[in-house]
């Protein structure tokens, strides 16, 4: 909606030069998206630090006393990173494949960045209303994987080729569960709009519960559970995070980069993350409808809600990743193909039974 | 890539890794993702610590063995003065024999904490790693309090140990294991019991009973596959045959007799036996003057002696020949982490690449110890 | 079929378990924090059981240190070290005499007679490897590491690291020019070389 109100605009205000406007308005909220990226990278990396101290019984990134060398409580750190990350040296191996080497970084940025804009922040605010937004994010969540390989394959590195075909195993496994999954809201609220998918979860169940999508079903419950372990990997976290683990393939795909263009596989992680988490809330958890039914609902503050839904989704993602050991190839694959899809199945065919017969 | 016998893929798991417990280098065979053989390459780390010893006087060889097993520094001391006064025949007082265990127990518990952790790593979970460490420097700390070093002593001397304890060092010990002990609880639930830790250690590399003792293999690696040998009771030295603690074996828990599950809970239950010793050991210490046996000059008679003890890697034995100077002529330490490491290779045959570092976590191996 | 379901239900739970511990670590960090944040705090703290009172220590591994005044030339410690990382030269002396042209006091402060000046006394900090056995053998307890038990002669240091490898090399000795070393080396001393 955001891009067809920013071309109404520059046409009332400017004149009538469609393809112009339509660069214009695709520019500014690219940028737009790009900002939100890259402040979503910082802010979760300094979260993530703290987290993972926290549940270690340490402080993380600290800075206090004379000198204030990190900025108090250390927030400052995630900026010194950045600044870092940007000014290191561009070492490119002599044996790696120069054009797919380059490449590779951006496929995965491109995967993320038009995926973030489908996602509904608000009744207002969303870069574009898609009438298959649903499925528009899906299908484009899979675009990483080309990036992943190409990774591997350019680093010429037996360790990175490991990392990359796990990897691409993984993500092309794990999406049948999450798409099996998302259909529960689709059957359930008839349209795979996002804005008219979280209209649907308006109201209340008793009076008091929010109508999300979550509570009325057994089932519907069971399907954002399946769907959002599916989406931890999809995103290659913890504990399915074989393709990058550190303590054995050093750095999996990613161990050639260095610099900036490691920084682009970071920022994509991330986003990829906000993305998962964001349709995991535009679908089961009303997006940004308030949890009090009726109350608190404009548009300023339901930027406010889906926010906060999403960042309690990251945090959880954090909580698995520092808690549990990583699975094993095999048994990743198992947990796939033998647990998730079978129960999936049984999701869509049980919520098709408890709508005919409750309604 | 090299390609060798069609489609098999040589690896080389390098010498910097950060998976390896030092530097080691393992040179893997590997069809796609299945192990078929695994060659290590070992003396990264050599440093000459048997020549060493055959140019400096028989107390300057303890910091020595101080730095070949540096997770243990106190049994490694330990084993060789219990070796020294075999040969030279002495008879040491009370107060010493309890220090001594008490030290070494502590040291074990330590050198556990941190290669059930480091295996924690491994498999991916980073937190109990921390957790452990954590407890670690609480154990790191009494050492510093008693002998000044965190990590290599040159406590334990020939005919005694070089410091009396210090004040308060029963109320600190007790306040230790008595904080210690309910972590250990805390352990099992997080790590564990954790079923995506046992789906990954049962079953996976499994050590029959006769395999081990075909290669030598002793410790926690042989108890983990159902054979109760230990030699504090085996040939007890020093004053284990006092104490009341039992010998952990492997049980099958969760998979078959000796996977990497069962050397894991061996060890987790060690933990538990040695905070026994150490509490009965401080519950009877006695006092005396700890500097009474202690020889002026140390000049053994003409001779050799083997003798062995048990430190958390195993079997440790040091073999001594004398010759009547005041420096060895040969001092050779037996070690216990060489013989787990050489059963690798028929462990991890038919398993994957995660698994092969699976496995070489849970023999706990320390490449000073291996290297010398 | 119901081995499956086992499987499935104990995963849930034992993961639950796992999840409650690290969440309860999390909420708790102000009461279990363990990191001491050098240099704005030092070790030892006592009171969060970071370490205890540095005199109550029985010995400490520090910086090695000298009272030059007080060294009687035995080489007892120079034979003492392992790794042969102090190197000492002497040029004898008269018995308990003061010598005020380079400085050298004839007794120690314990009492004893001193029968040497000690030229050349060097500690390469770099090479020690800090088992303190060169402490142990001296008569007069003049070479120790500072700190802990010995606050009182040295405050602690364990932060004395250079930016040139050769900095670590401590000299000791009272510099003697080479025709002071050759005015005390004495007339018999002369007649033998």
């Amino acid at each position: 909606m955001t891009i067809d109100f920013i071309i109404n605009q520059f046409t009332s205000l400017i004149g009538d030069f469609p393809v112009v406007a339509f660069l214009v308005a695709c520019a500014s909220v690219g940028g737009l998206l790009f900002v939100l990226m890259a402040l979503n990278a910082m802010v979760a990396v300094y979260v993530e630090r703290k987290v993972s101290a926290f549940m270690m019984d340490r402080l993380g990134p600290m800075g206090q006393g004379p000198g204030l060398h990190a900025g108090k409580w250390g927030i400052l750190q995630t900026f010194a990173d950045a600044i870092k990350l940007l000014i290191k040296e561009d070492t490119i191996p002599k044996s790696a494949d120069q054009i797919l080497f380059k490449v590779a970084p951006f496929i995965i940025f491109i995967g993320a960045i038009i995926g973030l804009a489908a996602l509904p922040f608000s009744s207002t605010i969303q870069a574009v209303d898609l009438n298959v937004g649903v499925f528009y994010i899906i299908a484009v969540g899979s675009i990483g994987v080309i990036g992943i390989v190409m990774a591997g394959w350019a680093s010429n590195n037996k360790w990175s080729l490991y990392g990359a075909m796990r990897s691409a195993a993984q993500i092309i496994s794990y999406e049948i569960p999450a798409g099996l999954s998302i259909i529960v809201p689709i059957m359930m609220s008839g349209t795979m709009n996002l804005q008219e998918l979280i209209q649907y979860q308006d109201g209340s169940i008793l009076g008091i519960f929010p109508n999300w999508i979550m509570f009325q079903n057994p089932f519907a419950f069971l399907a954002f559970f399946i769907f959002f372990i599916s989406a931890v990997a999809e995103t290659n976290r913890t504990p399915f995070d074989i393709p990058e683990a550190e303590s054995e393939l050093v750095a999996g795909w990613m161990t050639e980069y260095s610099g900036f263009r490691w920084a682009v596989f970071f920022l994509s992680e991330y986003a990829n993350m906000f993305i998962v988490s964001g349709l995991a809330v535009a679908g089961f958890m009303g997006g940004w409808l308030s949890p009090i039914p009726g109350f608190l609902n404009s548009p300023v503050l339901g930027l406010f809600w889906f926010f906060g839904k999403v960042s309690f989704l990251i945090f959880i993602m954090m909580w698995f990743r520092w808690t549990f050991p990583r699975l094993r190839v095999d048994q990743l694959m198992y947990v796939c193909w033998k647990v998730f899809i079978p129960i999936a199945m049984m999701n869509i065919f049980g919520v098709g039974i408890w709508k005919l017969i409750f309604g | 890539m090299g390609v060798v016998q069609g489609d098999q893929m040589i690896l080389n798991i390098g010498p910097q890794h950060p998976s390896t417990h030092g530097v080691l280098r393992l040179e893997v065979m590997t069809d796609g993702e299945i192990v078929s053989r695994i060659t290590p390459h070992l003396g990264y780390l050599h440093r000459c610590f048997e020549k060493h010893c055959e140019n400096v006087t028989y107390e300057q060889v303890i910091p020595f063995t101080d730095r070949c097993d540096y997770l243990a520094a106190m049994n490694s001391n330990f084993g060789y003065v219990v070796a020294m006064e075999e040969l030279m025949d002495i008879k040491l007082t009370e107060r010493v024999e309890y220090i001594r265990v008490i030290m070494a127990e502590l040291n074990r518990i330590a050198s556990h904490l941190l290669g059930v952790g480091a295996y924690g790593l491994d498999v991916g979970a980073f937190t109990p790693f921390v957790h452990m460490l954590r407890d670690r420097e609480r154990i790191l700390d009494i050492f510093e309090y008693t002998c000044g070093a965190r990590l290599l002593y040159n406590y334990m001397w020939v005919g005694g140990v070089s410091h009396d304890l210090p004040k308060d060092f029963e109320k600190i010990c007790f306040r230790f294991l008595d904080y210690f002990e309910p972590k250990i609880d805390e352990y099992n639930q997080l790590l564990t019991y954790n079923k995506i830790f046992i789906e990954r250690t049962a079953d996976v590399g499994v050590l029959p009973a006769d395999v081990a003792i075909s290669y030598g293999v002793t410790g926690t690696n042989l108890r983990g596959s159902g054979v109760k040998w230990d030699v504090r009771k085996e040939e007890p030295y020093s004053i284990y045959d006092r104490f009341d603690f039992n010998i952990p074996i492997g049980e099958a828990k969760f998979g078959t007799l000796g996977d990497c599950f069962d050397r894991y809970w061996v060890r987790i239950l060690e933990m538990k036996e040695s905070i026994k010793i150490v509490r009965q050991a401080l519950k009877d210490l006695p006092s005396g003057d700890i500097f009474e046996t202690m020889p002026k000059k140390i000049r053994p008679p003409k001779g050799s002696v083997y003798r062995r003890t048990e430190s958390p890697r195993g079997d440790l034995g040091y073999y001594i020949v004398s010759d009547g100077t005041a420096v060895p002529e040969r001092v050779k330490m037996r070690s216990p982490a060489f013989t787990a490491l050489s059963c690798l290779d028929e462990i991890s045959q038919g398993w994957m690449m995660s698994d092969v570092l699976c496995i070489l976590g849970s023999l706990d191996i320390v490449l000073g110890e291996i290297d010398r | 079929m119901s081995r499956y379901l086992i499987n499935i239900y104990d995963t849930v739970n034992t993961l639950w378990t796992g999840m409650r511990i690290t969440f309860r670590h999390m909420i708790r960090i102000k009461r279990d924090n363990v990191t001491l944040q050098y240099p704005e705090e030092r070790w030892p703290r006592p009171e969060r059981d970071i370490g205890f009172e540095l005199e109550d220590y029985n010995v400490i591994r520090t910086r090695l240190h000298v009272d030059i005044d007080d060294c009687i030339g035995c080489y007892r410690c120079e034979k003492a070290c392992p790794v042969d990382c102090i190197k000492i030269n002497t040029i004898k002396s008269d018995r308990g005499e003061d010598i005020p042209e380079v400085a050298h006091t004839g007794e120690t402060s314990n009492g004893t007679k001193k029968g040497f000046v000690v030229s050349r006394f060097t500690i390469d900090m770099s090479e020690c490897c800090y088992c303190n056995l060169c402490t142990y053998p001296c008569p007069e307890e003049c070479i120790f590491m500072v700190g802990g038990p010995h606050s009182s002669k040295h405050p602690i240091d364990y932060e004395f690291s250079e930016t040139d490898r050769t900095d670590l090399i401590y000299q000791f000795a009272k510099k003697l020019t080479p025709k002071q070393k050759d005015n005390l080396q004495g007339p018999k001393e002369k007649a033998k070389a």
